[in-house]
């Protein structure tokens, strides 16, 4: 299992879209995923979750995976996250 | 058979034109309040299971279906969302221990898992997420209406009739192109934007009934008729007979009206144009059914709908050039005019939308929007040169007239450095909707090339009553004498600077106004293509001189009921 914090950089937060992309993102690998915030931990391949989480621009969170493909997961997670979910900045 | 024996339900809302349908109920009711807890027994515990797994397929399947329909970038990544929120594997967990271990029916456990979801995202308390809320209410609602309806078939059935609270335009035209019959919404008055679609399509449609929704509960048939704001839900053998027959009538008038030759002036030989109003490429063939000269207000914020606020040129080149190369005539394009009534493009929160940052007042601020539309509109033109105008909506002091002129001219400019064609005298034209520029017509006439008079909002400003609001849309009186006014005003001063004016509000394709209209001197009417067969009998059946006289009078009057008794009285002559 490895662990790793992150800070939400886009100005939208982690609101539907960017929640997609990465629970799309995340469902593509075996490990299982779940983020840590605020002393609560969710399924990181449930938007719903993700969503609930409402973590705005400037949200600090743990990243936790557990599985054979953990390092690689984590590393494209990253860099989502870091590369804004890809999306242009309105 | 069992149907008669129920008692027929007579439903009043407001009518927005002619036509009628009789067909069967179709209810689109996905705003459900609360669902009660079922308990099930440990027996059908796997049949709940199913009936989830599959509601969950059939709903993913219908995205699937709006999502070939929609089919454009922003509304499929709306889509892809709510396809990922249903895939959820935590929806399934905690539905499926809802059903297992308490042992309650499937709808419930639905209801109550998707709840706990919104629970917490009201609880985050940030702003932004609330917003989130109403998209998982309406998924929410959504797969419960799917589980409850499992056995009817969700695909509405050709000639069905849409009961529903409200409902978008873009809705309405995929249901349109399913081929419904009929439209009856509880809310909405009577010219909100699903009602004019609705005209404009020719669907019979009754708005504002209120409760029509809940009468339709256990209906099976129903009759709208558009003309008197009524619906039958079970109607009566006899009443079922009485409408059949008066549908075949209406259809007799139609086919003789588009038949007729093609006569557009008064009996003593003042010509008149008769042109129409649409939105979606889905209405061109209304428009030559209709027999309609040209199109006198092409809307284009459908091209807005998904949020797409940065509608690229190309796409925009491609919707203009398939209409014009279609229709006969003349085309006018009204710039984008959003805000009041289309919020969900509204990129802000305002108080007074329909006194805040719309129309050209918001095209000024958004410049990448407005010159990618005055691009896309000048190369179309360059090639069908003549043919296309200009219509720049919610003017209300001149300096927005000379900045968007400056724009026009500057983007031709640009066009033929790069080489393109253009149409060097396109013509620029305002819609008169605000009073402050029906009052100094002549100021603002001298510096345009044509006048339209958008009556609905012109109404509404004049009257300061909101025309989407269902109670007070009473007090949006397009006959008023007070509009009447406004509209004399407005022609006189385009007549004095010797500029066209013309009327593209729905005033337009009603007889009492367009009767005033053409009385007033206004010569070419605009209007939805469903009217203009009506519009065309009445203006060509009287002389011009006998329209005078009535305005001369109508003008006079001090209420709208006078006005309408003027016209009665006048009418029967």
């Amino acid at each position: 299992m490895i662990k790793k914090k992150i800070t939400i950089l886009n100005s939208a937060g982690l609101h539907a879209r960017p929640s997609a992309a990465l629970v799309k993102l995340a469902s593509k690998f075996k490990a299982d995923f779940y983020i840590h915030s605020l002393g609560y931990r969710v399924n990181g391949k449930s938007i719903l979750g993700v969503m609930t989480l409402a973590a705005e621009q400037g949200a600090k969170l743990e990243l936790e995976l557990d599985g054979p493909d953990e390092k690689e997961a984590m590393k494209a997670i990253t860099n989502l996250v870091q590369g804004k979910f890809g999306a242009e900045d309105e | 058979m069992q149907d008669i024996k129920v008692e027929e339900i007579i439903v009043q809302g407001l009518p927005t034109g002619r036509g009628m349908a009789i067909g069967e109920v179709f209810l689109l009711d996905i705003k459900q309040k609360t669902i009660a807890p079922k308990s099930i027994k440990a027996s059908s515990i796997n049949t709940h299971k199913k009936k989830f797994l599959e509601a969950k397929v059939r709903f993913l399947n219908d995205l699937d279906k709006m999502g070939r329909e929609l089919n454009d970038p922003g509304s499929a990544e709306i889509i892809d969302t709510q396809r990922q929120i249903i895939k959820d594997p935590e929806i399934e967990k905690s539905a499926f221990e809802i059903i297992e271990h308490k042992l309650l029916s499937v709808d419930f456990a639905v209801y109550q898992t998707l709840c706990q979801f919104i629970e917490r995202l009201k609880e985050s308390g940030s702003e932004l997420f609330r917003q989130r809320i109403v998209d998982l209410e309406d998924i929410r609602d959504r797969f419960i209406s799917i589980i409850q309806n499992n056995q009817s078939t969700r695909p509405v059935k050709k000639g069905s009739i849409i009961i529903t609270s409200e409902i978008s335009p873009t809705d309405l035209v995929s249901f349109y192109e399913n081929g419904i019959a009929g439209l009856v919404m509880d809310k909405g008055g009577v010219t909100s934007h699903a009602a004019i679609i609705a005209q404009s399509l020719g669907i019979p449609c009754v708005v504002s009934t209120k409760k029509a929704v809940k009468e339709a509960a256990n209906c099976k048939n129903v009759i709208v008729d558009g003309s008197t704001g009524q619906v039958f839900f079970n109607p009566a053998k006899e009443r079922i007979n009485e409408y059949r027959k008066k549908l075949s009538e209406l259809n007799k008038v139609i086919k003789k009206a588009s038949n007729d030759d093609d006569v557009f002036e008064t009996l003593d030989g003042f010509p008149f144009r008769l042109m129409a109003n649409i939105e979606f490429e889905a209405e061109l063939p209304k428009v030559k059914e209709f027999g309609a000269q040209g199109v006198g207000l092409l809307r284009t914020e459908s091209l807005l709908f998904g949020k797409r606020l940065k509608k690229s040129t190309e796409e925009q080149v491609a919707f203009y050039s398939n209409i014009i190369e279609t229709i006969e005539g003349p085309l006018t394009i009204r710039l984008f005019d959003v805000g009041g009534d289309k919020v969900s493009v509204h990129p802000i929160k305002e108080a007074n939308p329909f006194l805040g940052w719309r129309g050209i007042r918001m095209l000024l601020d958004e410049k990448e929007l407005l010159r990618n539309q005055l691009r896309a509109i000048l190369k179309v033109a360059g090639h069908f040169p003549g043919k296309i105008k200009f219509l720049v909506p919610m003017i209300s002091v001149l300096e927005e007239v000379h900045e968007i002129r400056e724009e026009i001219e500057s983007m031709q400019s640009q066009l033929l450095s790069e080489g393109e064609k253009i149409d060097e005298n396109i013509p620029l034209g305002l819609m008169v909707e605000v009073p402050s520029v029906a009052l100094s017509a002549f100021q603002f006439a001298k510096e345009v090339d044509f006048f339209s008079m958008g009556t609905n909002d012109l109404t509404q400003y004049t009257m300061a009553a909101d025309r989407g609001n269902e109670h007070i849309c009473e007090l949006f009186q397009h006959h008023h004498p007070s509009v009447l006014r406004m509209i004399k005003l407005t022609v006189e001063g385009a007549d004095k600077a010797d500029i066209e004016v013309c009327a593209c509000g729905e005033l337009a394709g009603e007889e009492i106004g367009a009767a005033c209209l053409l009385g007033l001197g206004v010569r070419e009417l605009s209007m939805t293509p469903h009217s203009i067969p009506k519009i065309k009998d009445l203006l060509s059946s009287r002389t011009k001189k006998d329209f005078e006289n009535f305005v001369s009078k109508a003008i006079e009057a001090s209420t709208s009921k006078e006005v309408e008794q003027i016209f009665n009285t006048w009418k029967n002559d």
